[in-house]
């Protein structure tokens, strides 16, 4: 997937003209799903924070746990794969589709799937791949990112998908209802499902107790990838693992509750390897890719790997107040929103993801939301300072060398109090030249950045020291014998 | 010699600074584990009634397939794929089939996948199993998928029928996984929780039913 992140305040500006009504309305409704789901539980706040500790847990254990999923997964009869970046995984899947000689795949909706550009690496190999999760076939057509991590296609109007089907899977009657367009894609993708040999789904969950990969969705897509095809590749990134079966079950409700206010999805399938040799149906061979992509390095970093913990449920998109103003586009690659804040830079680099930890408001929505503990503020702030070090295993590059000297002389001037009080009074003039009625809102040269998204009023005239002493002194002259009193 | 892709992550991975791991307080539980039997089937059939699931309730294995027959007129089934699994082949559906006018295929009868892919995507009006487990807390059945149990019956045809003894109804997940993962060796190639029908709202938020697996699933709960 094409990296834009470095465009941000670009497409943010372009977004913001769109002015997203249906996202700030949508936001609130499943917002409140998701306050009433969450009631279900005897003490919510008990069970949010118990999924954060699991979370917690599974990243402290993590080489340890992937070890002993490995090893149960293999005596379930699973291969295991593992993956250094993107290039290796998709190399080795388009292999084993060629090896099998597969002319299409279907997928189930995978996040890493898109992260690693596997779609773009078959394609390119000559093998068709179909996405299945209805919003994620919609914008594979369409050639757009996803724009929410639930709801991949969710502002795409719906004559624009009318129209695309029509031109694309070939809808007969044109037709604004949403119920008969998605009518059309599951007869379209139905026959996909019948006749597919292989199936390519991400992972909810890897428990390490017991080998077994859990898949959560409502549309029924992943569970025809994990019975119709005889080959089934289980793409997961390397902090999918958790501790136990009742860990997992734990989490589960927490996705569901904070994704889309459910219970539970309408399924839940469980794999524990290829199915047996009496069974009609099921694969024949299930492939585990265990791709790192960056995640080890990231590992390194102990504050930075809280990111980690993420359980892709999105809620925190729409708790956010900048996401729900700009929606998912501005955020430049597969994860928006603060998720996709924390997990890009970390991903692709603090140096090609500048923007995405400053587009904050710092309000903290995102950490009170998280249901796996995240801390999303520390989290952009760490990045910051990680920013202006020049952190190299964060892929940070030093700020220019213009603003490092600016603050060096910045911090040796603040922490002189006579020269700041000179300093102060100084400088006013020169600045309020560029003041129009009563605002900095454009000063050019160095500060020209700075200025772009902030105004200022303009300085007082005097300084508060300034006035403070004048204060005085008039105060005392009213008070000497002899005075106007 | 050069690591492999899994030693080199993993060594990665220890090598990195140690964070201690947070204590655990106690596991929260769900109110449902207090509920008494007839609280269950309760809290189960409101649950599943919310996502847009029909429950009907018969006291035995011939109300069940009375109550099976009503819905076959309504429904207007002509061919059905029944799984084998050890509740639905105790109502010996072949028979009711017969008196009913409705086609009952099985996948045993079936030589291969694809025969029995193109029988379940295009031939039959419905699929009809049975379930190892209904789960209260949240209206959801549990099937545990083998030989009798065939993955595709209760996802390709558009409607799903459920026949489940009430003696399977549990409050939590937990009792489920307990049962069927518990000590286990020999686990289950698939184990899967079906929550109503097949659904989606990704065009513009519209949520509907029968997206890919069925619109409609309809539980016969038998028992007292």
């Amino acid at each position: 997937m094409e990296v834009k992140t470095e465009q941000f305040s670009e497409v943010a500006r372009e977004e913001l003209r769109k002015a997203y009504t249906f996202l700030k309305a949508g936001a609130n409704f499943v917002r409140i799903r998701r306050e009433t789901a969450l009631s279900t539980f005897p003490d919510a706040a008990a069970a949010q924070a118990y999924g954060a500790i699991i979370r917690a847990e599974a990243i402290a254990r993590l080489p340890e746990l992937l070890e002993k999923f490995e090893k149960n997964a293999l005596s379930n009869g699973a291969k295991v794969f593992w993956a250094r970046d993107a290039n290796e995984a998709g190399q080795y899947i388009v292999c084993l589709a060629k090896e099998r000689g597969i002319e299409y795949v279907t997928k189930g909706k995978s996040m890493v799937t898109e992260e690693i550009g596997l779609n773009e690496a078959l394609e390119k190999n000559g093998v068709k791949t179909w996405e299945t999760d209805l919003g994620e076939f919609i914008i594979q057509l369409l050639g757009v990112p996803p724009f929410h991590i639930v709801g991949p296609a969710i502002n795409i109007p719906v004559a624009k998908v009318r129209d695309l089907f029509m031109e694309k899977i070939d809808l007969k009657e044109p037709t604004s209802d949403p119920v008969q367009l998605g009518h059309a894609a599951r007869i379209f993708l139905r026959d996909k499902f019948h006749r597919v040999e292989m199936g390519i789904a991400g992972v909810n969950m890897a428990v390490a107790e017991t080998g077994t990969i859990v898949n959560v969705e409502n549309e029924g897509n992943i569970r025809f990838n994990k019975s119709s095809p005889r080959t089934l590749i289980s793409v997961m990134s390397l902090e999918k693992v958790v501790p136990t079966l009742e860990d997992a079950l734990h989490l589960i409700r927490l996705l569901c509750r904070n994704c889309t206010g459910q219970k539970l999805s309408v399924y839940v399938s469980m794999d524990n390897g290829p199915k047996k040799s009496d069974e009609i149906d099921g694969p024949e061979e299930l492939i585990v890719v265990i791709v790192d992509n960056g995640r080890s390095r990231i590992y390194q970093d102990k504050i930075a790997r809280e990111a980690m913990c993420c359980i892709r449920c999105g809620a925190c998109l729409n708790g956010c107040p900048v996401y729900r103003q700009i929606g998912g586009y501005a955020y430049g690659w597969v994860y928006s929103g603060p998720m996709g804040q924390v997990l890009n830079p970390l991903l692709l680099g603090l140096e090609r993801t500048q923007d995405l930890y400053r587009a904050t408001t710092l309000c903290g929505s995102c950490k009170s939301i998280c249901p796996a503990g995240i801390d999303h503020p520390s989290l952009f702030l760490h990045y910051r300072a990680k920013d202006v070090s020049g952190d190299a295993a964060l892929r940070a590059k030093k700020r220019p060398l213009v603003e490092r000297i600016f603050f060096r002389l910045w911090t040796w001037a603040v922490t002189r109090h006579r020269l700041w009080n000179w300093g102060v009074r100084f400088v006013r003039p020169f600045v309020n030249k560029e003041a129009h009625e009563g605002m900095l809102r454009e000063v050019g040269g160095l500060f020209k950045g700075w200025f772009r998204s902030r105004d200022l009023p303009a300085m007082a005239g005097k300084t508060f020291h300034d006035r403070w002493t004048e204060l005085r002194e008039a105060e005392s002259r009213r008070r000497e014998p002899g005075g106007t009193e | 010699m050069k690591q492999s892709a899994r030693d080199e992550i993993l060594n990665k991975l220890k090598a990195a600074p140690r964070k201690t791991i947070p204590p655990r307080p106690e596991r929260p539980v769900l109110r449902e584990i207090s509920l008494s039997p007839e609280e269950l089937i309760e809290t189960f059939s409101k649950n599943l009634s919310q996502e847009a699931g029909i429950v009907h309730r018969v006291e035995d294995r011939r109300e069940a397939l009375e109550k099976l027959s009503q819905i076959a007129k309504e429904e207007g089934l002509k061919k059905v794929m029944a799984t084998t699994d050890d509740f639905a082949a105790s109502l010996n559906l072949a028979a009711w089939g017969k008196e009913n006018e409705v086609q009952v295929i099985t996948p045993q009868d079936f030589d291969s996948r694809d025969s029995f892919k193109d029988a379940v995507f295009e031939e039959v009006d419905a699929g009809i199993t049975g379930a190892d487990f209904a789960v209260a807390e949240s209206g959801t059945l549990g099937l545990v998928h083998n030989k009798d149990q065939a993955r595709l019956t209760s996802l390709a045809p558009i409607l799903h029928i459920a026949i489940v003894p009430v003696e399977r109804m549990v409050a939590v997940y937990e009792q489920v996984v307990e049962k069927v993962f518990g000590g286990k060796k020999n686990l289950p190639s698939q184990f899967c929780f079906i929550t109503g029908p097949s659904m989606t709202a990704d065009i513009r938020g519209i949520p509907f039913k029968g997206m890919h697996g069925p619109r409609k699933v309809i539980v016969i709960l038998v028992g007292e």
